[in-house]
């Protein structure tokens, strides 16, 4: 728990989305075809790694903070 | 997973820009000095652009009426009006810096398809308005719709085309800055295009048939451009068709 009380992910169970074309990094499924084994923190995830739906870099993403999810 | 649809009209709106707003006259002088190979090569992708983003912006009505629910047609209307921007930009260029004769688009659009294959004419002023066409018909067959359009021509084809023409415009003897500008911008709308699309798909019950269907189609679309990007650049644009729909949730077997 933070101090601010909300509670704060684990870098394992954190999501990242690509901003520009809505991806969303799962660690528990990884990017096997890119040899990202599922559980995967996006941190571990080498900078040239590439966004498997529009092949934007890994600086192209943000981290999805707690409760937000952009799925309507 | 892909986000819901209510991130991209978020983000279309965020990105809107304006090709009138492009300062060109750099390219106007430069475009004279581009060696014989270094014109056929630029104008030939710019020609491509212009024949498909004609194309693609003129079918998307009949996406729209198909869609699911009003957040996904919402998403169709967004795409609609940057698909018109990049064709106004690509006759913009044309027309202005490239010098290509005639009085107005299609005169242009006549004058190009002399400078693309006729496989990349057939892709999008037949095929393309085949598939819409039977779309706005039976207002069904919009995910295999989806298919042809956001997964094999944005996501193969002009992807393809838009990394080789940033890869030309980089080797020129001389700089075309208004060009790259736009040509850059193109892309970052198309990103979100080919999410939305690998969206649709993502939500959708894809069977071995049409998944196989799409790597064929994606395969055989990769080779539209002919000798104007590299093989390099099409086995390259294969194997991220087949990444890609993977991450859309389409098992391969």
């Amino acid at each position: 728990m933070s101090i601010s009380g909300q509670t704060q992910a684990k870098p394992e169970t954190k999501r990242w989305i690509c901003d520009p074309c809505g991806f969303i990094y799962e660690p528990e499924e990884g990017d096997p075809d890119s040899g990202i084994d599922p559980g995967t923190p996006f941190e571990d995830i080498p900078d040239d790694w590439m966004c498997p739906i529009c092949g934007a870099t890994k600086a192209d993403f943000r981290e999805l903070q707690p409760g937000e999810f952009p799925e309507d | 997973m892909i986000t819901g649809y209510g991130h991209f009209v978020t983000l279309a709106e965020s990105l809107q820009w304006d090709e009138t707003d492009i300062d060109y006259s750099a390219d106007r002088e430069a475009w004279p000095q581009l060696t014989d190979t270094e014109n056929a090569r630029v104008l030939g992708l710019i020609a491509g652009f212009v024949i498909a983003e004609t194309s693609v912006s003129g079918q998307l009505g009949s996406y729209q009426a198909a869609a699911s629910d009003d957040s996904m047609e919402a998403v169709f209307r967004a795409q609609a009006r940057d698909e018109a921007r990049h064709a106004r930009f690509f006759d913009l260029v044309s027309a202005e810096v490239a010098g290509v004769p005639g009085a107005n688009p299609a005169a242009r659009r006549d004058a190009l398809r002399a400078h693309v294959s006729t496989e990349l004419v057939d892709l999008f002023e037949e095929r393309l308005p085949a598939t819409a066409r039977r779309l706005a018909e039976d207002h069904e067959g919009l995910t295999a719709a989806v298919g042809l359009y956001h997964m094999v021509i944005e996501g193969v084809v002009l992807l393809a085309g838009q990394h080789a023409m940033l890869d030309t415009l980089q080797g020129l003897s001389v700089e075309l800055p208004g060009v790259r500008k736009g040509t850059e911008l193109v892309l970052r709308d198309e990103r979100w295009h080919i999410g939305f699309g690998s969206r649709i798909v993502q939500s959708a019950d894809i069977g071995r048939d049409e998944a196989d269907m799409l790597l064929d189609q994606g395969e055989t679309a990769a080779k539209v451009w002919g000798d104007l990007i590299t093989p390099d650049a099409i086995e390259t644009a294969v194997r991220q068709h087949r990444r890609r729909l993977k991450a859309a949730g389409i098992k391969f077997w």
